[in-house]
């Protein structure tokens, strides 16, 4: 394991963020894509004849009419996971970079690892309200499971625990700057 | 922070630089910077010891305590 470095230039931490990179960019062309596809059902959506058209093509009759309320809100909630999951990523980022200058301790981790545990809240939420819409819009359909994930709320209680342990690290870090 | 740094006094009397101490030293000019200011919040026993010896004084020459708040610097910005 002592091969392994874990810290600075051309360690796990650098392998680890050219795999964040890549992610980050796949989520906003994600991102891009599903801000295309609301763009397509808002303008349809002012359009009811496009939609008969389209349900023509489609050869499904009347039923994507009965379900637009769906296909809308669930882009919706497709893009509110998008962004849950970009801006956590965004800050893995930022985290691996000051990792990867071997700077673990930089007092903006602290903020960082915050916004990541807000965020993890978020998108378990974001997941209850969907399956909520869901059971609502679409009675007996549903196929999200109601389940509540003990481990994702781990997650996040153990995220802020470790923002507390970064914000102790940063305060010695600067007391070690500040000792000559 | 109630503790002074008479470092500027001492070099004055030695006639040396802040620089020409650094490299007698082996500290940093910046460091020494942050020392001889006031804004450094602990000094190592083995700096202490290289500033005396090239110094030719005591701690006490160097350090001096005058009653006052004790501004914790560490917890400026942070919060």
């Amino acid at each position: 394991m002592r091969l392994m470095r874990a810290l600075g230039p051309g360690s796990v931490s650098s392998f680890l963020k050219i795999i964040l990179d890549v992610v980050f960019v796949a989520l906003w062309v994600g991102v891009g894509s599903v801000a295309l596809l609301m763009l397509a059902a808002l303008l349809l959506s002012f359009n009811p004849d496009l939609i008969g058209s389209i349900t023509m093509n489609v050869g499904g009759g009347g039923e994507l009419v009965k379900k637009w309320p769906v296909v809308i809100g669930g882009l919706f909630a497709a893009a509110l996971y998008l962004a849950g999951v970009l801006v956590i990523v965004a800050r893995l980022r930022q985290i691996f970079a000051t990792l990867m200058a071997g700077d673990p301790f930089h007092p903006d981790n602290v903020s960082r690892l915050r916004v990541i545990g807000l965020a993890l809240g978020g998108l378990e939420l974001i997941r209850y309200a969907v399956w909520m819409a869901s059971a609502w819009l679409l009675p007996g359909q549903t196929k999200v499971e109601p389940n509540f994930s003990l481990t994702a709320w781990f997650s996040v209680l153990v995220v802020f625990v470790l923002a507390e342990v970064f914000r102790e690290g940063a305060r010695l870090r600067r007391e070690a700057e500040l000792t000559i | 922070m109630p503790i002074r740094v008479q470092l500027d006094r001492v070099l004055l009397e030695r006639r040396m630089s802040l620089t020409e101490l650094a490299d007698r030293v082996g500290v940093t000019i910046a460091n020494l910077s942050i020392l001889k200011t006031g804004k450094a919040r602990a000094v190592r026993f083995s700096t202490l010891a290289a500033l005396c010896k090239e110094l030719d004084c005591q701690p006490g020459d160097l350090l001096s305590y005058e009653p006052g708040p004790l501004d914790d610097v560490l917890d400026d910005g942070d919060d």
